[in-house]
Protein backbone atom coordinates (compact mmCIF):
# COMPACT_ATOMS: atom_id res chain seq x y z
CA UNK A 1 0.00 0.00 0.00
CA UNK A 2 2.85 2.34 0.82
CA UNK A 3 4.70 1.36 -2.34
CA UNK A 4 2.46 2.97 -4.97
CA UNK A 5 2.02 6.18 -2.93
CA UNK A 6 5.77 6.57 -2.54
CA UNK A 7 6.26 6.08 -6.28
CA UNK A 8 3.54 8.62 -7.03
CA UNK A 9 5.25 11.27 -4.86
CA UNK A 10 8.59 10.49 -6.52
CA UNK A 11 6.97 11.06 -9.89
CA UNK A 12 6.04 14.66 -9.00
CA UNK A 13 8.07 17.57 -10.43
CA UNK A 14 11.29 18.29 -8.55
CA UNK A 15 10.47 22.02 -8.18
CA UNK A 16 8.10 21.35 -5.25
CA UNK A 17 10.38 18.82 -3.52
CA UNK A 18 9.94 20.23 0.01
CA UNK A 19 6.19 20.04 -0.30
CA UNK A 20 6.65 16.53 -1.68
CA UNK A 21 8.85 15.55 1.29
CA UNK A 22 6.34 16.78 3.84
CA UNK A 23 3.54 15.00 2.12
CA UNK A 24 5.71 11.88 1.99
CA UNK A 25 6.22 12.04 5.74
CA UNK A 26 2.51 12.67 6.24
CA UNK A 27 1.58 9.71 4.09
CA UNK A 28 4.17 7.55 5.84
CA UNK A 29 2.66 8.52 9.21
CA UNK A 30 -0.87 7.88 7.98
CA UNK A 31 0.07 4.50 6.57
CA UNK A 32 1.84 3.61 9.80
CA UNK A 33 -1.25 4.55 11.81
CA UNK A 34 -3.53 2.64 9.55
CA UNK A 35 -1.64 -0.57 8.99
CA UNK A 36 0.41 -1.20 12.15
CA UNK A 37 -1.21 -3.47 14.75
CA UNK A 38 -1.74 -1.76 18.12
CA UNK A 39 0.66 -4.18 19.87
CA UNK A 40 3.47 -3.13 17.55
CA UNK A 41 2.58 0.51 18.25
CA UNK A 42 2.94 -0.25 21.94
CA UNK A 43 6.35 -1.79 21.22
CA UNK A 44 7.34 1.27 19.18
CA UNK A 45 6.29 3.61 22.02
CA UNK A 46 8.55 1.70 24.38
CA UNK A 47 11.41 1.78 21.87
CA UNK A 48 11.10 5.56 21.47
CA UNK A 49 11.07 6.00 25.24
CA UNK A 50 14.21 3.84 25.61
CA UNK A 51 15.95 5.77 22.84
CA UNK A 52 15.17 9.15 24.42
CA UNK A 53 16.25 7.92 27.85
CA UNK A 54 19.52 6.60 26.42
CA UNK A 55 20.20 9.86 24.56
CA UNK A 56 19.48 11.89 27.71
CA UNK A 57 21.93 9.82 29.77
CA UNK A 58 24.59 9.97 27.09
CA UNK A 59 24.29 13.78 26.87
CA UNK A 60 24.46 14.05 30.67
CA UNK A 61 27.60 11.92 30.64
CA UNK A 62 29.27 14.04 27.95
CA UNK A 63 28.12 17.48 29.09
CA UNK A 64 27.97 17.18 32.91
CA UNK A 65 29.88 14.29 34.38
CA UNK A 66 30.80 10.69 33.70
CA UNK A 67 31.36 10.10 37.42
CA UNK A 68 30.52 7.52 38.71
CA UNK A 69 31.26 5.77 35.45
CA UNK A 70 29.82 2.42 36.54
CA UNK A 71 26.45 4.10 37.10
CA UNK A 72 26.58 5.57 33.61
CA UNK A 73 27.45 2.18 32.12
CA UNK A 74 24.60 0.54 34.02
CA UNK A 75 22.00 3.17 33.13
CA UNK A 76 23.02 3.53 29.51
CA UNK A 77 23.52 -0.24 29.16
CA UNK A 78 20.05 -0.95 30.52
CA UNK A 79 18.56 1.33 27.85
CA UNK A 80 20.58 -0.23 25.02
CA UNK A 81 19.98 -3.79 26.25
CA UNK A 82 16.27 -3.25 26.72
CA UNK A 83 16.10 -1.62 23.27
CA UNK A 84 17.75 -4.65 21.63
CA UNK A 85 15.47 -7.11 23.44
CA UNK A 86 12.37 -5.10 22.59
CA UNK A 87 13.41 -4.75 18.95
CA UNK A 88 13.89 -8.52 18.78
CA UNK A 89 10.43 -8.99 20.25
CA UNK A 90 8.99 -6.64 17.64
CA UNK A 91 10.69 -8.56 14.81
CA UNK A 92 9.40 -11.87 16.09
CA UNK A 93 5.76 -10.88 16.69
CA UNK A 94 5.38 -8.77 13.54
CA UNK A 95 2.75 -10.58 11.41
CA UNK A 96 4.70 -9.66 8.25
CA UNK A 97 7.69 -11.72 9.50
CA UNK A 98 5.60 -14.77 10.31
CA UNK A 99 7.16 -16.65 7.42
CA UNK A 100 10.60 -16.11 8.88
CA UNK A 101 9.77 -17.10 12.50
CA UNK A 102 7.51 -20.04 11.80
CA UNK A 103 8.53 -22.05 14.85
CA UNK A 104 8.42 -19.02 17.25
CA UNK A 105 4.95 -18.26 18.50
CA UNK A 106 4.24 -14.72 19.84
CA UNK A 107 3.84 -16.19 23.34
CA UNK A 108 7.22 -17.87 23.13
CA UNK A 109 8.75 -14.61 21.83
CA UNK A 110 7.32 -12.67 24.77
CA UNK A 111 8.55 -15.25 27.26
CA UNK A 112 12.07 -14.99 25.79
CA UNK A 113 11.82 -11.22 25.97
CA UNK A 114 10.64 -11.22 29.60
CA UNK A 115 13.33 -13.65 30.75
CA UNK A 116 16.07 -11.74 28.93
CA UNK A 117 14.87 -8.44 30.41
CA UNK A 118 14.79 -9.80 33.95
CA UNK A 119 18.35 -11.11 33.63
CA UNK A 120 19.41 -7.75 32.15
CA UNK A 121 17.88 -5.77 35.00
CA UNK A 122 19.49 -8.06 37.54
CA UNK A 123 22.92 -7.21 36.16
CA UNK A 124 22.08 -3.52 35.74
CA UNK A 125 21.09 -3.06 39.36
CA UNK A 126 24.13 -4.98 40.53
CA UNK A 127 26.35 -2.73 38.52
CA UNK A 128 24.59 0.53 39.32
CA UNK A 129 26.43 0.97 42.66
CA UNK B 1 95.63 33.79 99.05
CA UNK B 2 95.37 35.14 95.49
CA UNK B 3 96.93 31.92 94.19
CA UNK B 4 94.30 29.76 95.89
CA UNK B 5 91.52 31.82 94.36
CA UNK B 6 93.07 31.42 90.94
CA UNK B 7 93.34 27.66 91.33
CA UNK B 8 89.77 27.43 92.57
CA UNK B 9 88.56 29.49 89.64
CA UNK B 10 90.48 27.29 87.23
CA UNK B 11 89.05 24.11 88.75
CA UNK B 12 85.56 25.56 88.60
CA UNK B 13 85.90 26.59 84.97
CA UNK B 14 87.36 23.17 84.14
CA UNK B 15 84.46 21.46 85.87
CA UNK B 16 81.98 23.48 83.81
CA UNK B 17 83.83 23.07 80.55
CA UNK B 18 84.84 19.45 80.94
CA UNK B 19 81.35 18.38 79.94
CA UNK B 20 81.59 20.18 76.66
CA UNK B 21 82.45 17.42 74.27
CA UNK B 22 81.85 16.16 70.81
CA UNK B 23 78.89 13.98 69.95
CA UNK B 24 81.19 11.29 68.58
CA UNK B 25 83.98 10.98 71.16
CA UNK B 26 86.71 12.88 72.93
CA UNK B 27 89.96 11.24 71.80
CA UNK B 28 92.02 13.38 69.42
CA UNK B 29 95.19 12.48 67.59
CA UNK B 30 97.35 15.48 66.67
CA UNK B 31 99.89 14.78 63.97
CA UNK B 32 102.35 17.66 64.30
CA UNK B 33 105.14 18.40 61.88
CA UNK B 34 108.54 18.46 63.67
CA UNK B 35 109.11 21.98 62.33
CA UNK B 36 106.10 23.22 64.30
CA UNK B 37 106.34 23.62 68.06
CA UNK B 38 103.46 22.47 70.23
CA UNK B 39 103.97 25.53 72.41
CA UNK B 40 103.24 27.89 69.51
CA UNK B 41 99.72 26.45 69.31
CA UNK B 42 99.10 26.30 73.05
CA UNK B 43 95.96 28.47 72.99
CA UNK B 44 94.25 26.17 70.48
CA UNK B 45 95.38 22.90 72.08
CA UNK B 46 94.75 24.08 75.68
CA UNK B 47 91.30 25.21 74.61
CA UNK B 48 90.55 21.73 73.30
CA UNK B 49 91.87 20.08 76.48
CA UNK B 50 89.78 22.38 78.62
CA UNK B 51 86.78 21.32 76.56
CA UNK B 52 87.42 17.76 77.66
CA UNK B 53 89.29 16.41 74.64
CA UNK B 54 92.18 14.02 75.26
CA UNK B 55 94.97 15.03 72.90
CA UNK B 56 97.63 12.57 71.78
CA UNK B 57 100.58 14.00 69.87
CA UNK B 58 102.77 12.24 67.35
CA UNK B 59 105.10 13.17 64.51
CA UNK B 60 104.19 12.20 60.93
CA UNK B 61 106.90 9.56 60.78
CA UNK B 62 106.16 7.99 64.18
CA UNK B 63 104.81 4.47 63.94
CA UNK B 64 102.60 4.58 67.03
CA UNK B 65 99.86 5.33 67.79
CA UNK B 66 98.38 4.34 64.45
CA UNK B 67 95.34 6.26 63.21
CA UNK B 68 93.72 3.03 62.02
CA UNK B 69 94.28 -0.24 63.87
CA UNK B 70 93.00 -3.41 62.20
CA UNK B 71 90.65 -1.37 60.02
CA UNK B 72 89.09 0.43 62.98
CA UNK B 73 89.76 4.10 63.69
CA UNK B 74 91.73 4.49 66.91
CA UNK B 75 90.69 8.09 67.56
CA UNK B 76 87.46 9.98 67.28
CA UNK B 77 89.15 12.97 65.69
CA UNK B 78 92.43 13.61 63.88
CA UNK B 79 94.25 16.92 63.48
CA UNK B 80 96.92 16.99 60.76
CA UNK B 81 99.12 20.06 61.26
CA UNK B 82 101.58 18.87 58.64
CA UNK B 83 101.52 21.46 55.85
CA UNK B 84 105.02 20.72 54.58
CA UNK B 85 105.44 17.03 55.35
CA UNK B 86 106.04 14.93 52.27
CA UNK B 87 106.60 11.50 53.82
CA UNK B 88 104.44 9.89 56.48
CA UNK B 89 104.49 6.64 58.36
CA UNK B 90 102.72 3.78 56.60
CA UNK B 91 99.40 4.28 58.32
CA UNK B 92 98.80 7.85 57.11
CA UNK B 93 97.85 7.85 53.44
CA UNK B 94 95.12 9.71 51.56
CA UNK B 95 93.23 6.41 51.37
CA UNK B 96 93.43 5.81 55.11
CA UNK B 97 92.14 9.35 55.74
CA UNK B 98 89.17 8.67 53.46
CA UNK B 99 88.62 5.42 55.39
CA UNK B 100 88.61 7.43 58.61
CA UNK B 101 85.96 9.79 57.25
CA UNK B 102 83.76 6.90 56.21
CA UNK B 103 83.97 5.64 59.82
CA UNK B 104 82.54 8.94 61.06
CA UNK B 105 85.94 10.18 62.24
CA UNK B 106 86.55 13.89 61.82
CA UNK B 107 89.72 15.39 60.40
CA UNK B 108 91.27 18.87 60.40
CA UNK B 109 93.79 19.25 57.58
CA UNK B 110 96.23 22.14 57.30
CA UNK B 111 97.53 22.65 53.77
CA UNK B 112 100.63 24.53 52.74
CA UNK B 113 102.10 26.03 49.61
CA UNK B 114 104.24 22.95 48.98
CA UNK B 115 103.16 19.89 47.02
CA UNK B 116 102.40 17.10 49.55
CA UNK B 117 100.22 14.00 49.65
CA UNK B 118 97.54 16.11 51.34
CA UNK B 119 97.27 18.50 48.38
CA UNK B 120 96.42 15.59 46.11
CA UNK B 121 93.85 14.49 48.69
CA UNK B 122 92.29 17.97 48.67
CA UNK B 123 91.55 17.73 44.96
CA UNK B 124 89.51 14.58 45.67
CA UNK B 125 87.24 16.79 47.79
CA UNK B 126 86.63 19.24 44.90
CA UNK B 127 89.15 21.77 46.18
CA UNK B 128 91.25 23.23 43.36
CA UNK B 129 94.61 24.30 44.72
CA UNK B 130 96.83 26.94 43.08
CA UNK B 131 100.25 25.96 41.71
CA UNK B 132 102.81 25.17 44.44
CA UNK B 133 104.56 28.12 46.01
CA UNK B 134 101.85 30.72 45.41
CA UNK B 135 100.53 31.99 48.76
CA UNK B 136 97.65 34.42 49.14
CA UNK B 137 98.75 38.06 48.92
CA UNK B 138 96.88 41.25 49.63
CA UNK B 139 98.15 44.82 49.82
CA UNK B 140 94.94 46.01 51.46
CA UNK B 141 94.28 47.25 54.07
CA UNK B 142 97.47 49.18 54.75
CA UNK B 143 99.31 47.57 57.67
CA UNK B 144 102.74 46.83 59.06
CA UNK B 145 102.74 43.08 58.36
CA UNK B 146 104.10 41.39 55.20
CA UNK B 147 101.72 41.19 52.23
CA UNK B 148 101.20 37.47 52.87
CA UNK B 149 99.78 38.05 56.37
CA UNK B 150 96.25 39.24 55.79
CA UNK B 151 93.39 40.18 58.12
CA UNK B 152 90.25 38.53 56.71
CA UNK B 153 86.84 39.73 57.90
CA UNK B 154 84.56 36.86 58.91
CA UNK B 155 81.23 36.84 57.15
CA UNK B 156 78.63 35.36 59.49
CA UNK B 157 76.70 33.47 56.79
CA UNK B 158 77.32 30.06 58.37
CA UNK B 159 75.38 29.21 61.56
CA UNK B 160 78.51 27.45 62.83
CA UNK B 161 80.16 30.83 63.39
CA UNK B 162 79.25 33.50 65.91
CA UNK B 163 78.24 36.70 64.20
CA UNK B 164 80.30 39.79 64.88
CA UNK B 165 83.61 37.94 65.07
CA UNK B 166 86.69 40.15 64.75
CA UNK B 167 88.77 39.74 61.54
CA UNK B 168 91.06 36.74 61.42
CA UNK B 169 94.79 36.88 60.65
CA UNK B 170 95.62 34.52 57.84
CA UNK B 171 98.75 33.39 56.07
CA UNK B 172 98.64 30.56 53.56
CA UNK B 173 97.21 29.47 50.25
CA UNK B 174 93.74 30.05 48.83
CA UNK B 175 91.78 27.42 46.91
CA UNK B 176 88.99 27.49 44.40
CA UNK B 177 85.91 25.39 45.12
CA UNK B 178 84.44 22.86 42.74
CA UNK B 179 80.68 22.47 42.52
CA UNK B 180 80.47 19.64 45.05
CA UNK B 181 77.33 20.27 47.17
CA UNK B 182 78.96 18.69 50.24
CA UNK B 183 81.46 21.55 50.52
CA UNK B 184 80.82 24.09 53.29
CA UNK B 185 82.89 27.25 52.77
CA UNK B 186 83.51 29.06 56.07
CA UNK B 187 86.05 31.77 55.30
CA UNK B 188 86.56 33.33 51.86
CA UNK B 189 89.56 35.29 50.70
CA UNK B 190 89.18 39.11 50.63
CA UNK B 191 88.12 40.62 47.32
CA UNK B 192 91.48 42.44 46.86
CA UNK B 193 93.63 39.36 47.47
CA UNK B 194 95.31 37.15 44.89
CA UNK B 195 97.71 34.23 44.79
CA UNK B 196 101.18 34.98 43.44
CA UNK B 197 104.64 33.51 43.70
CA UNK B 198 106.32 36.81 44.55
CA UNK B 199 105.64 39.95 46.50
CA UNK B 200 108.27 41.85 44.52
CA UNK B 201 107.24 44.60 42.15
CA UNK B 202 109.00 42.79 39.28
CA UNK B 203 106.03 40.40 38.99
CA UNK B 204 103.49 43.19 39.08
CA UNK B 205 103.38 43.75 35.31
CA UNK B 206 102.19 40.18 34.70
CA UNK B 207 99.47 40.69 37.32
CA UNK B 208 98.32 43.94 35.73
CA UNK B 209 98.20 42.27 32.31
CA UNK B 210 96.14 39.40 33.70
CA UNK B 211 93.79 41.78 35.50
CA UNK B 212 93.20 43.75 32.28
CA UNK B 213 92.24 40.53 30.51
CA UNK B 214 89.38 40.14 32.96
CA UNK B 215 91.38 38.17 35.51
CA UNK B 216 92.21 35.35 33.13
CA UNK B 217 94.67 32.93 34.69
CA UNK B 218 94.68 34.89 37.92
CA UNK B 219 93.94 33.31 41.29
CA UNK B 220 92.13 36.26 42.81
CA UNK B 221 88.98 37.52 44.40
CA UNK B 222 86.44 36.65 47.04
CA UNK B 223 85.20 33.46 45.39
CA UNK B 224 88.36 31.74 46.60
CA UNK B 225 88.13 30.09 49.98
CA UNK B 226 90.76 29.72 52.68
CA UNK B 227 88.83 27.65 55.24
CA UNK B 228 86.37 25.11 53.88
CA UNK B 229 84.59 22.18 55.46
CA UNK B 230 83.37 19.03 53.78
CA UNK B 231 80.72 16.77 55.24
CA UNK B 232 80.66 13.26 53.81
CA UNK B 233 77.44 11.46 53.04
CA UNK B 234 78.03 9.27 56.10
CA UNK B 235 78.39 12.30 58.38
CA UNK B 236 82.14 12.48 58.86
CA UNK B 237 83.47 16.03 58.72
CA UNK B 238 86.76 17.30 57.37
CA UNK B 239 88.11 20.85 57.54
CA UNK B 240 90.62 22.15 55.02
CA UNK B 241 92.64 25.16 56.17
CA UNK B 242 94.99 26.83 53.71
CA UNK B 243 97.53 27.86 56.36
CA UNK B 244 98.34 26.33 59.74
CA UNK B 245 99.35 29.73 61.16
CA UNK B 246 95.66 30.52 61.55
CA UNK B 247 95.73 28.43 64.74
CA UNK B 248 98.95 29.69 66.30
CA UNK B 249 99.34 31.84 69.42
CA UNK B 250 101.02 34.73 67.64
CA UNK B 251 98.04 35.35 65.37
CA UNK B 252 95.58 34.76 68.23
CA UNK B 253 97.21 37.49 70.32
CA UNK B 254 97.89 39.87 67.45
CA UNK B 255 95.75 42.98 67.26
CA UNK B 256 93.73 43.59 64.10
CA UNK B 257 93.24 47.26 64.80
CA UNK B 258 94.41 49.17 67.82
CA UNK B 259 92.89 47.66 70.94
CA UNK B 260 90.95 44.94 69.08
CA UNK B 261 92.32 41.43 69.32
CA UNK B 262 91.99 39.20 66.30
CA UNK B 263 89.19 36.63 66.15
CA UNK B 264 91.62 33.76 65.53
CA UNK B 265 91.24 32.01 68.89
CA UNK B 266 87.45 31.95 68.78
CA UNK B 267 87.35 31.22 65.05
CA UNK B 268 89.67 28.23 65.50
CA UNK B 269 87.61 27.03 68.47
CA UNK B 270 84.35 27.26 66.52
CA UNK B 271 85.83 25.58 63.46
CA UNK B 272 87.06 22.72 65.66
CA UNK B 273 83.61 22.55 67.25
CA UNK B 274 82.01 22.18 63.83
CA UNK B 275 84.55 19.65 62.60
CA UNK B 276 84.41 17.57 65.78
CA UNK B 277 80.60 17.39 65.50
CA UNK B 278 79.76 19.61 68.44
CA UNK B 279 77.78 22.23 66.55
CA UNK B 280 75.09 21.84 63.88
CA UNK B 281 74.63 18.19 64.77
CA UNK B 282 71.09 16.88 64.36
CA UNK B 283 69.39 13.53 64.52
CA UNK B 284 65.92 12.13 63.96
CA UNK B 285 64.77 10.45 67.17
CA UNK B 286 61.69 8.75 65.80
CA UNK B 287 58.97 9.14 63.24
CA UNK B 288 55.39 7.94 63.31
CA UNK B 289 52.30 8.03 61.13
CA UNK B 290 48.62 7.39 61.68
CA UNK B 291 45.22 8.25 60.27
CA UNK B 292 43.51 11.45 61.39
CA UNK B 293 41.47 10.79 64.57
CA UNK B 294 43.47 7.65 65.34
CA UNK B 295 46.67 7.15 67.33
CA UNK B 296 48.11 3.82 66.18
CA UNK B 297 49.89 3.39 62.84
CA UNK B 298 48.15 1.18 60.30
CA UNK B 299 49.67 -1.68 58.35
CA UNK B 300 48.35 -0.10 55.19
CA UNK B 301 46.43 2.96 54.13
CA UNK B 302 43.62 3.43 51.66
CA UNK B 303 43.81 5.92 48.80
CA UNK B 304 42.52 9.36 49.77
CA UNK B 305 42.93 8.70 53.52
CA UNK B 306 44.00 11.69 55.57
CA UNK B 307 47.27 10.86 57.38
CA UNK B 308 49.24 12.59 60.14
CA UNK B 309 53.03 12.21 59.92
CA UNK B 310 55.07 13.17 62.97
CA UNK B 311 58.81 13.18 63.54
CA UNK B 312 61.03 14.26 66.43
CA UNK B 313 64.35 15.99 65.74
CA UNK B 314 67.07 16.55 68.34
CA UNK B 315 70.12 18.74 68.28
CA UNK B 316 73.31 17.94 70.14
CA UNK B 317 74.13 20.41 72.88
CA UNK B 318 77.89 20.30 73.62
CA UNK B 319 77.46 22.40 76.77
CA UNK B 320 75.45 19.67 78.50
CA UNK B 321 76.74 16.75 76.42
CA UNK B 322 73.12 15.80 75.67
CA UNK B 323 70.62 15.64 72.86
CA UNK B 324 67.89 18.23 73.19
CA UNK B 325 64.62 18.56 71.25
CA UNK B 326 65.11 21.11 68.50
CA UNK B 327 62.32 23.06 66.86
CA UNK B 328 64.49 25.57 65.01
CA UNK B 329 64.26 24.03 61.54
CA UNK B 330 61.72 25.81 59.36
CA UNK B 331 62.47 24.24 55.98
CA UNK B 332 62.05 20.52 56.60
CA UNK B 333 60.06 18.75 53.91
CA UNK B 334 58.20 15.46 53.85
CA UNK B 335 57.91 13.49 50.64
CA UNK B 336 55.40 10.71 50.01
CA UNK B 337 57.08 8.81 47.22
CA UNK B 338 56.47 5.90 44.90
CA UNK B 339 59.53 6.20 42.61
CA UNK B 340 58.71 9.92 42.34
CA UNK B 341 57.43 12.06 45.18
CA UNK B 342 53.65 12.13 44.70
CA UNK B 343 53.43 14.62 47.55
CA UNK B 344 56.13 17.00 48.74
CA UNK B 345 54.99 19.15 51.62
CA UNK B 346 56.47 21.33 54.33
CA UNK B 347 56.99 19.58 57.68
CA UNK B 348 56.67 22.48 60.11
CA UNK B 349 57.54 22.38 63.82
CA UNK B 350 54.58 22.03 66.19
CA UNK B 351 54.60 25.28 68.23
CA UNK B 352 53.66 23.83 71.61
CA UNK B 353 55.81 20.68 71.52
CA UNK B 354 59.61 21.08 71.39
CA UNK B 355 61.35 18.99 68.76
CA UNK B 356 58.14 17.77 67.16
CA UNK B 357 57.42 18.27 63.47
CA UNK B 358 54.06 17.25 62.11
CA UNK B 359 51.96 17.52 58.98
CA UNK B 360 48.55 16.26 57.89
CA UNK B 361 48.01 15.40 54.26
CA UNK B 362 45.76 13.40 51.95
CA UNK B 363 47.10 10.21 50.41
CA UNK B 364 47.07 10.52 46.61
CA UNK B 365 44.45 8.68 44.58
CA UNK B 366 47.00 6.07 43.59
CA UNK B 367 47.70 2.68 45.09
CA UNK B 368 51.12 1.07 45.46
CA UNK B 369 54.05 0.84 47.86
CA UNK B 370 54.79 4.35 49.12
CA UNK B 371 57.52 5.75 51.36
CA UNK B 372 57.48 8.60 53.84
CA UNK B 373 60.82 10.29 53.16
CA UNK B 374 62.38 13.07 55.21
CA UNK B 375 65.58 14.12 53.47
CA UNK B 376 67.13 17.20 55.04
CA UNK B 377 70.51 18.19 53.65
CA UNK B 378 71.73 21.68 54.40
CA UNK B 379 75.25 23.02 54.16
CA UNK B 380 77.03 22.57 57.48
CA UNK B 381 74.21 20.69 59.21
CA UNK B 382 74.15 16.96 59.74
CA UNK B 383 72.26 15.27 56.94
CA UNK B 384 68.95 13.88 58.12
CA UNK B 385 67.36 11.00 56.28
CA UNK B 386 64.40 8.91 57.32
CA UNK B 387 62.39 6.55 55.17
CA UNK B 388 59.32 4.52 56.19
CA UNK B 389 57.67 2.15 53.74
CA UNK B 390 53.89 1.80 53.80
CA UNK B 391 51.51 0.18 51.29
CA UNK B 392 48.55 2.15 49.95
CA UNK B 393 45.63 0.03 48.75
CA UNK B 394 42.44 0.92 46.87
CA UNK B 395 39.18 0.87 48.88
CA UNK B 396 37.53 -2.50 49.56
CA UNK B 397 34.45 -3.30 47.48
CA UNK B 398 32.12 -2.02 50.22
CA UNK B 399 34.11 1.14 50.97
CA UNK B 400 33.21 3.10 47.86
CA UNK B 401 30.72 5.98 48.27
CA UNK B 402 27.16 5.19 47.20
CA UNK B 403 24.07 7.15 46.08
CA UNK B 404 26.06 10.08 44.79
CA UNK B 405 23.96 13.05 43.74
CA UNK B 406 25.81 13.26 40.42
CA UNK B 407 24.67 9.73 39.56
CA UNK B 408 20.92 10.29 40.02
CA UNK B 409 20.23 10.70 36.25
CA UNK B 410 21.72 7.25 35.73
CA UNK B 411 19.74 5.77 38.62
CA UNK B 412 16.54 7.34 37.24
CA UNK B 413 17.41 5.99 33.77
CA UNK B 414 17.88 2.44 35.03
CA UNK B 415 14.80 2.53 37.29
CA UNK B 416 12.61 4.03 34.56
CA UNK B 417 13.73 1.30 32.14
CA UNK B 418 12.69 -1.36 34.66
CA UNK B 419 9.40 0.41 35.37
CA UNK B 420 8.86 0.78 31.63
CA UNK B 421 9.50 -2.92 31.18
CA UNK B 422 6.94 -3.80 33.86
CA UNK B 423 4.39 -1.37 32.43
CA UNK B 424 5.03 -2.65 28.91
CA UNK B 425 4.61 -6.25 30.03
CA UNK B 426 1.33 -5.43 31.76
CA UNK B 427 -0.01 -3.60 28.72
CA UNK B 428 1.17 -6.35 26.40
CA UNK B 429 -0.47 -9.08 28.41
CA UNK B 430 -3.61 -7.01 28.90
CA UNK B 431 -3.78 -6.23 25.19
CA UNK B 432 -3.14 -9.82 24.25
CA UNK B 433 -6.70 -11.16 24.58
CA UNK B 434 -8.29 -8.21 22.93
CA UNK B 435 -5.99 -8.47 19.96
CA UNK B 436 -6.57 -12.20 19.62
CA UNK B 437 -10.30 -11.70 19.94
CA UNK B 438 -10.11 -9.05 17.24
CA UNK B 439 -8.10 -11.37 15.07
CA UNK B 440 -10.53 -14.18 15.75
CA UNK B 441 -13.40 -11.88 14.94
CA UNK B 442 -11.73 -10.86 11.71
CA UNK B 443 -11.11 -14.49 10.90
CA UNK B 444 -14.68 -15.41 11.82
CA UNK B 445 -16.03 -12.78 9.48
Amino acid sequence: MAGPKASSTAARPASSSSAGDSSAIQSLWRTYNDTTPSRLKLVDCFLVFLMLSGIAQFLYCILVTNFPFNAFLAGFGSCVGQFVLTASLRAQVNPENRAEFKEVSPERAFADFALGSIVLHFFVFNFLG
Amino acid sequence: MFRIWRVLLLVLSLAILSYARSSTGSSVLVVLDPSLSKDNYSIFFKGLEEQGYELTFRAPKDVAPAIIQDGIASFAHVILFTPETKTYAKDITPQSLVDLLSQNTNVILALGSKQTPLTSLASEFSLILPPPGTPLISHFPERDTPATVIPIPVSSSSPALTSGLAPVWYSGIPFALGNNPLLVPFLNAPAESFAADTTEDSGADALVDAAEKGGEGLWAGKDMSVVTGFQTVDGGRVLFVGGVELFNDEFAKKEVTKGVRSGNAQFAREMAAWTFQESLVLRIDDSAHHKVNETEPRDKYTTNDRIVYTTHISKYNPATNAWEPFSGLTDVQLEFTMLDPHIRTALPPVPSKPGEYSVTFRVPDRHGVFKFVVDYKRKGWTHLHSSTTVPVVPPRHDEYPRFLSAAWPYYVGAISTSAGFVLFSVLWLAGDDRDQRKKKGVKAE
